[in-house]
């Protein structure tokens, strides 16, 4: 049992990643989100080249390439978009790496994230398994699977059969736990960066709609991922503001 | 050698038995801190495999009432657990855990961890193969 007393040495004796970077930074936001003046907050997303670039997309939502760009700084795509968005937006990376590492360890998958306007919409019955969270920070993330997916998902987490997965308590839970881990992991970067929230169990369903949803006060952001075997998105909705 | 996995997700109590089935051990389920303690009072495991978030009990309870029972005080107790907020880890390395492994997590790091505080061998079956 650890002897010191600092939670990151701790985190260190008991072999766990530290603190990623992406996590720092939004951590540093969150401090520079209640001054009136937006210069801090601006100077803070200039510092990250891939939350700027992020940025600017959603801030120039109607533009092919970024040629195109009517917005050109993060200052005026912080007007344009607000501190909220901005926020969910540095929530990305922590949400695509929880995603990929764990389809990776789990399922040997190595998925590849892409702007989900890249893959053909889900026009039919799929599955979507959903962890919201609440706390200082209150918000929901969904996956949205295809379900030819789940019987793969079935034989590489647990090794079993098609057959198997056809029993819908054995299907929802290898998803749920899916979801489980990927969302603990991004909850628990939301809670390093200050924004200490706790999960809900797994819900687990089928749907046509293909909606993305909004929690109330918050804003929302759809990620495309793929692989040979798989496409499937993975939807955050956030409002890093619920305790204000 | 006993191994209890007190988890409310069947998927991974069927990986904690699948992990441990070439060695001769056996693994025993709970699906929730109260059957997790009730489970511990009544085999003496020798080793805890516990999640956090669980329904009727979760896992920070039930190693906080683990620690306080003489009878089952000193069975080690390794995390596995999606939680890896660092104010979290550190609270519960305070009541007393012996490792932590963070979900999503290779069989092989859970066998290393396991081996760390039981000794672990091989099925003699797996021996002669």
């Amino acid at each position: 049992m650890p002897t010191v007393a600092n939670p990151e040495d701790i985190a260190k004796q008991f072999g766990l990643e530290s603190v990623p970077e992406s996590v720092k930074r939004l951590n540093q936001l969150l401090t520079k989100c209640d001054a009136t003046d937006t210069d801090d907050f601006a100077k803070l997303v200039n510092q990250d080249a891939e939350l700027t670039k992020r940025l600017l997309r959603a801030a120039n939502p109607r533009a092919e390439c970024e040629e195109d760009y009517g917005i050109t700084t993060v200052e005026d795509a912080i007007q344009r978009c607000g501190m909220s968005a901005a926020l969910l937006l540095a929530m990305s990376e922590p949400l695509i790496k929880a995603v990929q590492k764990s389809f990776s360890t789990m399922l040997n998958l190595e998925l590849k994230n892409v702007l989900p306007q890249t893959l053909d919409p889900f026009n039919f019955v799929h599955v979507i398994g959903e962890v919201s969270f609440s706390g200082k920070a209150t918000g929901l993330v969904q996956y949205r699977l295809p379900a030819e997916f789940i019987p793969v998902l079935g034989d590489r987490l647990l090794g079993l059969s098609a057959e198997d997965m056809q029993d819908e308590a054995t299907a929802n839970d290898v998803i749920g736990e899916l979801c489980n881990m990927t969302v603990g992991n991004f909850k628990s970067n939301l809670c390093d960066a200050g924004l200490t929230c706790k999960l809900s169990p797994p819900k687990i369903s089928r749907t046509e709609e293909f909606q993305l949803n909004v929690v109330e006060g918050g804003t929302s952001q759809r990620y495309g991922f793929h692989s040979k075997e798989a496409r499937l998105y993975a939807d955050l909705s956030v409002n890093p503001f619920s305790e204000s | 050698m006993k191994i209890l996995s007190v988890d409310d997700s069947k998927t991974i109590r069927m990986i904690v038995k699948r992990t441990f089935a070439p060695f001769d051990c056996t693994v025993l389920e709970a699906c929730n801190g109260e059957e997790g303690l009730a489970t511990a009072l009544a085999e003496k495991p020798d080793l805890i495999v516990l999640d956090i978030t669980m329904p009727v009990m979760d896992g920070v309870t039930m190693l906080g009432k683990l620690k306080e029972n003489p009878e089952i005080k000193s069975i080690p107790v390794i995390m596995l657990t999606a939680e890896s907020g660092r104010e979290n880890v550190a609270y519960i390395a305070k009541l007393g855990v012996r490792d932590y492994l963070v979900k999503p997590f290779k069989d092989d790091q859970l066998i290393e961890k396991v081996k760390r505080v039981i000794a672990l061998q091989p099925k003699a079956e797996a021996v002669a193969a």
